[in-house]
Formats: structure tokens, C-alpha cells, sequence
């Protein structure tokens, strides 16, 4: 069967639809479930690309698509597209943020403390084959600490504005509907910063982890140290129209701010998002940190990151390479066979 | 006090080039301060002074790249009227395109280096909008050989030429046109002596066959020398002192001048 | 008090799927788009339930203006049936509710990948082309900004410029198909990855053109009656595909664009590209009286 020809194109499309689906099998909400109890920092790296928080729609997405990430992204990113959009919740200061884990690699201690949190960080990283051989593995209880480490954290760099050291932007006090969206306006350069950080917000993590790591190896001016990292939960307040403010409930997310000299003060770099992802973060906030006097046209600047962090643009277009070409393949043939041809004549003329 | 350049004139024609009151500052930095001069058709400024002196800097505004904070500058051509400073970004770009060529110190400035060397040149007339490809490759081939290229190079890209050579080309790209007025910055800098001597050497005939009005930027007085009918000295910004060139050289007034013209010889 | 005293009741989508203010935003940019022909115009490209890069573009055009009357045309490479288009179809049928044919003269609305129908289109129609990079200048000007820069200075010697080397270099002009092009005299568009053969036909077209692309997130027209004129030197006229003199294996037509057919022998057979006009011409020639429209090709050249 040729790629294109036959008017078999519909039926051929369907087969392959359901051989993919074959693998996977029923699909219902107890797998769901399990996936999302199973699951959750998988889950959480989906909502954040997906820019899109909610943990049951991300488990069935996966469910769906057997875990395949690209695919899993895209079905909620086009769910979003058809969900209406009932209005703005309010900022979240820093101070209001449930806070589960914040360390700062910049002080040996800082006011609030090094709060650890959930993390491998510091795990021995065995795989627990006894598991396969029928031997569950039960994680060990946490002891409480004495004394719970404090729940709301001021932050690292209001200590170091404070002392001198950084100057902090001016906090945006803009609102609502007039905060700008950049899943309602084009993307346009040199962007607004609410763009800049909601892009960084839904990137892929693969793809800034790349660019990040190789401004971290040199490829960019400045060498990050993480200032703060945080994974915390932050409560939606949303107003109804009749001016009751109530809370629609709390969402997790991610920040991370990394610094580096830059003369006699330090540099800021900052990315968040939604779930627990420190690595998407503390790369984002290091591109960030280097995108300030970047080039006009360099991989370090803004619009070369923003537009390669896309995953679900990059993805698709990388798959689009499998649709036919063979018109624009033929045209260039002619072009090709035309000018060699022309080559042979002249030496006879 | 300001030294403007109108001195006496054998020939009555009306001057081509004239800046007035030109001045910029960067932040506190005082770039360029109050600066006039006159050019007349056909003949060669020579602009010398120090790294700092602002001469670059005047260059640059003479071909629209920056506007200063003050001042006027005007050129006697048929239809142009009024401070070219005042045009909008579309007049300003539309006239450096056409009516004025530049030479830079830094070919990489000046050209693209990876297309070819008559490529470089048809860029220019394809922005005046020739649209015939024969008369392209001819007018470019012109250009070039008037610049004193070696028409076997002809296409090969800057990237792989001598820096000579690589003058030559943005040389020809200047005068493809035939513009009213040739700018050139340091134009032989960084060359080898005896390159500089042979690019000098064209530009003297370039200039004496087509009398086109220059203004050259140097340091080097002895290109100054070589190349200008006129002398404008200039110092951290400020003019210190402008005339003949044959005046300047046997004559210094200002202590800077002699200075100048006394070390280098 | 809930979020669901906030909204209405909850559906799985919106007609045509795309929510009110999607469609606000593309009307919008649209409008722009043909008011200042051949621009490209920025817009806030959604996503919707197919990957980037396979049409979302377009397919977004497409759901903006569909009603459930809408004749709707699919094609890539100029075939309905192929796997792609075969799967845009069905989405948009599915969506809407309108009917869908493979036949030219039918449509309402065309969305095409890569080719424009070889029989004339209408004041009537709308064709709608999916384009992979909207940006013409891509090629001396990686950076988008700068060269949206370009086009408002009209700065266009660069692109005049690589036309010259290629001469220069290999004789004639090599650009294959998104062949840059004058719009009304102003802006330089391409005209997406259509061949050659496909450009002289949006020159003064009774037609409207759409061109969009998704994932680069920009949208440009051309109105009908507008000017589309390929960048050429005075002196080198514009070369389409040397396909004037094939025949058609299937069908026997002869003089359009053909797709190559590379045979077990070495040799090479030819199909006509527009599948739905071969098609009618093997009915007709089997007698079954299907109406086949004029084309803009007659005896395999360009008649205007």
C-alpha cells in the first residue's frame, strides 16, 4: 500500500489507532486511580507542562496514552483549549506559601531553617529487586520531628535585599484580567516578563534541563548558585462576582531563585511551576539568570530558549518529519535534475 | 570657539555637505560637541585625531546610523530638503542605501561575509531595486574592477580574502551606486603597509577620475596627507581646528595641531 | 459558595471545539490578515487534539469558520485520502456537524497541506493552506523578531540577494517549492511548501487564501484580485516544475502537476498530484458525466 494512494487512507488510520490501544486494554478508574496514587511526581511533571492542574485529569491522560508524555501533555493542553475560563485567582505572596521543603545552597543556615522535605536527595539509589521475587518493600515511617519545622518561610533574598546585596524587582501589582496571558496573546520579543516566566512555567523539562545544563557547563555568562528552592502547596483564592472570596483549594507547586554575581550585586533567576519539579525549575531559573544581556540572536537569549522549550511544539513538529514530503521533495528533484542538466550542456556550447 | 571649515574657495559652488552644530552626549560623557563642517562637491575631507576625539562617532551620524542630541545636517542634492537627522526611520534607511557609501574599518561591519564578493555588491543595488540579473553580475563586475579587485576572485566570499582585499570589495560596494558622498573609517588600518599604500593608491585614482566627495576618518595622518583637500582636527569632541590641508600640514595654528603634525614628522 | 456557581452547566466541548474567545482571537487576526495583505500577523494558536506541526494551523482557521452547511475539502500532497487529511476531515465533521466531499467544485472550504486544486476556485471559496514555517526569511534570518523588523523596514536584499548566488552558483534559481513572493506589492510572503506550479495560481485569484501555522503561531492572507508575484530577476523568468509534457498512468489526464512513481525497473511512471481530479477524469472517461472544472492549467501551461 502506498503511504498516500489508496482510498484505503481511513480505514488504515483507524487499524492503527486501535493497534496502539490493544497494548494498554481497558481503561477505568480504578487504573486511574492507581496511577495517580502510584505516580504522583510523574503526574506532577505532566500538570506543569500541561499548565493545566488537575492530578485525576493528568492520571487518565496517562492512562491513555500508556505514559507516552508527549501525547499524554498534548490531550490535556487541547482539553484546556476547550475549557472556559471563569476568572483570575489572587497572587500568591511568598509568605502565604504552605511550605513542605526549602533549602538554600547560598547560607549554611537561614531564618526559617533548611528544611529538607520530601527528597532522594540524599537516598542510596538501589533498585529494590526483592520486590520482583515477591518481597513487598515498605518504606520505613517518618519520625516526627520534635519541633515541626516552621509551615510559612520568609524568603532568602528579602534577608539579602535587606543587607544590600540584591536589588529586587519591583513587585507587579498588576491584576486579574489585565495580567498577561500568554495562552491567550501571541508570544512576541522582547517579552513581557508574566510571558516569560508562564512559558518557563509549562516547558518541558527534558528540553530546559538541555539548554540549563549547558548554560551551568559555560555556554552562558553566569554560574547559578540556587539562592532557594521550594516545594509548597499555595491556596487559589478566587473572587465571585457577588464579592465573596473563598478558597477553590491548593495546588502544588515548585520555585527555584538562583543567583550569581554580576559586579557588585547579585543576579536573579527565578522559575515556578506547577507540581513538584526541582529540576525543571532550578534549569529555568539558570536560564533565566542568563538571559539579561544576552546577544539579540545567541542560545543564550530569551527568544531561543522560549521557542526551544516548547514541548509540545517541539514534539510535534519532530513527528510531523513522518508526513508525506514528496511534493516539496519533487519540486527540489526538478530544480536539482534541471541544473545538471544545464552543466552538461555547456561544455558542449 | 568654534572652527568651521569656510575657509576660501577658489571655485564658487555651493557646498555639498553641511553639518552644523552637532553635538551628543552618552550619559555624562560628552561625545561630541558642537562640531560644523562643509564639504564641497568633489573634494576630500580628512577628519584626524585620537582614539576618543569623536571622529567615529561624526562618521556614523554622517551616515544616519545614530542621531545626535542637537544639530543639523544637510546635503545639496535635488530632492533632498530640510536636517536629514528629522527623516523617519524609512527616509533615513532609503538614503544611506542609495546616496551614500561607507567604508568600515572592520569588514565584517561593511559586508556578508560568507556570500560572495559580487553578491556583496549586487545587495546594494538589489536594495536601489535593479531587478535585472545581467545588469547585476555587469554592474558589480564594474564596481569591483574600478576598486582594483582581482575579477578572478570575483565570487568567492570575503571570508576568504585578504583584508585588502576585503576593503576592496566594500570599496566597490560603496561606489556601486555612485553615490553623492563616500564615507570612510579607518579604511586602511590594520593593513599591512604596503597593502595600505596599494588601497591608498586606488582610492587616489578612484577619487580623481569620478570626483566623488570623501570624508575620511583617520588617525594616521600620513593617509590624511595623502588623500584630503581639507583638514578638521578634532580633540575629545570639539573641533580644534579645520582648513586646507596644504595650510594644516605647513602651518599649524593650535598646539594640538602642531603637536600632531610635528610628531609625525 | 463553589467554582460551579461560577459557569454553566459542564460539556465535553464547544462547537467547532474551539471556545469562544479561540475564535474571537482568530476572527480577529484574520481580519488583520486581509487587510494588509501577505503580512503575518501574531496570534494566540491553541492547541487542539492533533500534535503540532500536522496542521494545527490551519485546522484552526478551519474550526473558526465552519458551520454545519460548510462543504469541507481536505487534502495533503493534493490527496483526500491520504492518513492525514483523512484524519482532519473526520475531526472536522466530527466537531461540527458539516458535510464533507472530495470534490473541488463542492467545497466551501478547502484546507490543503502543500498543494492548491488544479481546477479554478471561486469567489465563493475559501482555501485554507497549512504552513510549516510562515517566515520567508528564515534562511538569512534565523531570529523571528528581527526579521519581523525586516518586513516592516521592507528589507528585502538579503532574500533578493540569495536568489543572485544561487544563480550565480548553479545557474538558475534552486528554491523548490515556498517560493518567496510579492504580495500587493508590499510584504514578501512564502506561499507554504506548495510547489512552483501551485504559485501563479493565487496571482489575482477570484478566490480568498488563508495561511496559517500553529505551532509558529502566525496567520497572513491573500484577498482575492491581490497581486502574488514571485520574487524573479527581470531577465530569468520564473520556472514551475518541468511537468508540462506528463501523462497521467491512472487516469490519462495531461500537463499537471504529477507525483513520481519510482517503478522496479529503474524507470519512472507519473500520477496526477490532485487525486480527486484524477479521479473525475477516469469517471468521465468511462462515461459517467462528472463534471470537470476549468483548470488553471490548459495543455500543461499556465493560461492567465
Amino acid at each position: 500500500m502506498a503511504y498516500v494512494a489508496t482510498r484505503g487512507g481511513e480505514r488504515a488510520i483507524e487499524q492503527s489507532e486501535r493497534l496502539f490501544r490493544e497494548v494498554m486494554g481497558a481503561i477505568d478508574a480504578t487504573r486511574v486511580a492507581e496511577i495517580r496514587a502510584a505516580m504522583p511526581y510523574l503526574i506532577d511533571r505532566v500538570v506543569g507542562e500541561a499548565s493545566l492542574y488537575d492530578e485525576d485529569l493528568a492520571a487518565l491522560a496517562l492512562a491513555q496514552t500508556g505514559g507516552e508524555l508527549y501525547e499524554a501533555v498534548l490531550l490535556l493542553r487541547a482539553w484546556r483549549t476547550t475549557q472556559p475560563r471563569l476568572g483570575v485567582a489572587a497572587p500568591v505572596e511568598q509568605s502565604d506559601l504552605f511550605t513542605h521543603r526549602r533549602i538554600s545552597a547560598a547560607f549554611k543556615d537561614i531564618p526559617g531553617g533548611q528544611v529538607l522535605g520530601p527528597t532522594l536527595d540524599y537516598s542510596h539509589r538501589v533498585l529494590e529487586t526483592d520486590v520482583l521475587a515477591g518481597t513487598p518493600f515498605y518504606p520505613p515511617k517518618v519520625d516526627p520531628a520534635d519541633t515541626p519545622a516552621p509551615a510559612y518561610q520568609p524568603s532568602v533574598s528579602a534577608w539579602q535585599a535587606a543587607n544590600d546585596l540584591v536589588d529586587l524587582p519591583e513587585p507587579d501589582t498588576t491584576k486579574g484580567e489585565a495580567i498577561p496571558d500568554v495562552t491567550r496573546e501571541p508570544l512576541l520579543f522582547p517579552s513581557k516578563r508574566a510571558h516569560t516566566l508562564q512559558s518557563l512555567a509549562r516547558a518541558e523539562t527534558g528540553s530546559v534541563l538541555a539548554l540549563g545544563y549547558a548554560a551551568m557547563r559555560g555556554y552562558g555568562q553566569a554560574h547559578p548558585t540556587v539562592n532557594e528552592l521550594r516545594l509548597a502547596e499555595a491556596e487559589v483564592m478566587v473572587m465571585h462576582p457577588s464579592g465573596t472570596v473563598f478558597s477553590a483549594g491548593r495546588v502544588k507547586v515548585s520555585q527555584a531563585e538562583v543567583v550569581s554575581k554580576q559586579g557588585e550585586t547579585l543576579g536573579l533567576g527565578f522559575a515556578a511551576t506547577f507540581g513538584w519539579n526541582e529540576v525543571k525549575c532550578i534549569a529555568a531559573a539558570t536560564l533565566d539568570l542568563n538571559a539579561k544581556g544576552a546577544p539579540k540572536g545567541s542560545a543564550t537569549e530569551e527568544e531561543f530558549f522560549l521557542y526551544h522549550t516548547e514541548g509540545v511544539e517541539a514534539s510535534g513538529f519532530c513527528i510531523h518529519f513522518k508526513l508525506p514530503h514528496y511534493v516539496t521533495f519533487q519540486s527540489s528533484l526538478d530544480a536539482m535534475r534541471d541544473a545538471k542538466a544545464q552543466k552538461l550542456k555547456e561544455p558542449a556550447e | 570657539m568654534t572652527l568651521t571649515l569656510d575657509g576660501p574657495r577658489i571655485v564658487k559652488t555651493a557646498p555639498l555637505v553641511q553639518l552644523r552644530g552637532v553635538n551628543k552626549s552618552y550619559g555624562s560623557v560628552v561625545a561630541l560637541c558642537d562640531v560644523s563642517a562643509t564639504v564641497y562637491p568633489g573634494e576630500v575631507l580628512g577628519i584626524v585625531g585620537e582614539s576618543g576625539s569623536g571622529k567615529s562617532t561624526l562618521l556614523r551620524m554622517m551616515n544616519l546610523e545614530e542621531t545626535p542630541d542637537a544639530g543639523s545636517y544637510t546635503l545639496d542634492l535635488p530632492d533632498l530638503d530640510g536636517n536629514l537627522f528629522d527623516l523617519d526611520r524609512f527616509a533615513r534607511r532609503m538614503l544611506c542605501a542609495t546616496r551614500i557609501g561607507i567604508v568600515y574599518q572592520n569588514p565584517h561591519l561593511g559586508l556578508l561575509m560568507k556570500n560572495s564578493s559580487s553578491g556583496n555588491v549586487a545587495e546594494r543595488l538589489l536594495v536601489a531595486g535593479e531587478r535585472r540579473f545581467a545588469v547585476l553580475r555587469e554592474k558589480a563586475r564594474a564596481a569591483l574592477a574600478a576598486s582594483e579587485f582581482p575579477l578572478e576572485r570575483l565570487d568567492a566570499p570575503p571570508i576568504e580574502l585578504s583584508g585588502g582585499m576585503q576593503q576592496r570589495v566594500q570599496l566597490a560596494k560603496a561606489i556601486a551606486l555612485e553615490p553623492a558622498l563616500l564615507l570612510l573609517d579607518e579604511p586602511t588600518t590594520g593593513l599591512d603597509v604596503s597593502v595600505q599604500a596599494l588601497v591608498l593608491d586606488t582610492l587616489k585614482r578612484l577619487q580623481r577620475d569620478r570626483h566623488i566627495t570623501m570624508v575620511i576618518v583617520s588617525h594616521d595622518l600620513g593617509v590624511i596627507r595623502t588623500l584630503a583637500d581639507r583638514v578638521m582636527v578634532m580633540r575629545r569632541g570639539a573641533v580644534v581646528e579645520a582648513g586646507l590641508a596644504d595650510q594644516i600640514f605647513q602651518d599649524p595654528q593650535h598646539p594640538y595641531t602642531q603637536q600632531l603634525v610635528h610628531a609625525k614628522l | 459558595m463553589s467554582l460551579a456557581s461560577l459557569t454553566k452547566p459542564w460539556a465535553p466541548m464547544s462547537y467547532g471545539f474551539l471556545d469562544a474567545s479561540a475564535k474571537r482571537e482568530l476572527r480577529r487576526k484574520m481580519i488583520k490578515a486581509v487587510c494588509v495583505p501577505g503580512c503575518q500577523m501574531p496570534y494566540a494558536s491553541r492547541e487542539v487534539p492533533m500534535a503540532r506541526g500536522w496542521g494545527t494551523g490551519g485546522l484552526q482557521v478551519s474550526l473558526t469558520l465552519i458551520h454545519p452547511q460548510m462543504r469541507v475539502k481536505v487534502i495533503d500532497q493534493g490527496a483526500d485520502d491520504s492518513v492525514n487529511a483523512a484524519s482532519i476531515r473526520r475531526f472536522l465533521a466530527r466537531v461540527s456537524g458539516a458535510p464533507v466531499t472530495l470534490d473541488t467544485l463542492e467545497a466551501d472550504l478547502i484546507q490543503s497541506r502543500h498543494r492548491i486544486p488544479e481546477e479554478i476556485l471561486r469567489e465563493d471559496q475559501v482555501l485554507v493552506l497549512q504552513v510549516p514555517n510562515p517566515e520567508p526569511l528564515r534562511s538569512v534570518q534565523p531570529n523571528m523578531s528581527i526579521a519581523r523588523q525586516m518586513h516592516g523596514d521592507a528589507d528585502y536584499g538579503r532574500m533578493w540577494l540569495q536568489l543572485y548566488e544561487q544563480i550565480v552558483r548553479s545557474g538558475r534559481v534552486m528554491q523548490g517549492a515556498s517560493y518567496p513572493s510579492m504580495v500587493n506589492g508590499r510584504h514578501v510572503m512564502t506561499p507554504s511548501p506548495i510547489p512552483r506550479w501551485d504559485v501563479p495560481k493565487l496571482h489575482m485569484a477570484r478566490h480568498l487564501t488563508i495561511l496559517s501555522a500553529g505551532r509558529e503561531k502566525r496567520i497572513f492572507a491573500v484577498p482575492p484580485y491581490t497581486r502574488v508575484e514571485p520574487l524573479v530577476f527581470d531577465d530569468v523568468p520564473y520556472r514551475v516544475e518541468d511537468h508540462g509534457g506528463l501523462t497521467c498512468y491512472r487516469s490519462g489526464t495531461k500537463g499537471f502537476f504529477m507525483n513520481e512513481i519510482p517503478q522496479g525497473d529503474g524507470s519512472s511512471a507519473y500520477e496526477v498530484s490532485d487525486s480527486a481530479f484524477g479521479v473525475k477524469a477516469i469517471r468521465t472517461r468511462e462515461g459517467k458525466g462528472i463534471e470537470m472544472g476549468e483548470t488553471w492549467y490548459k495543455d500543461g501551461a499556465m493560461t492567465q
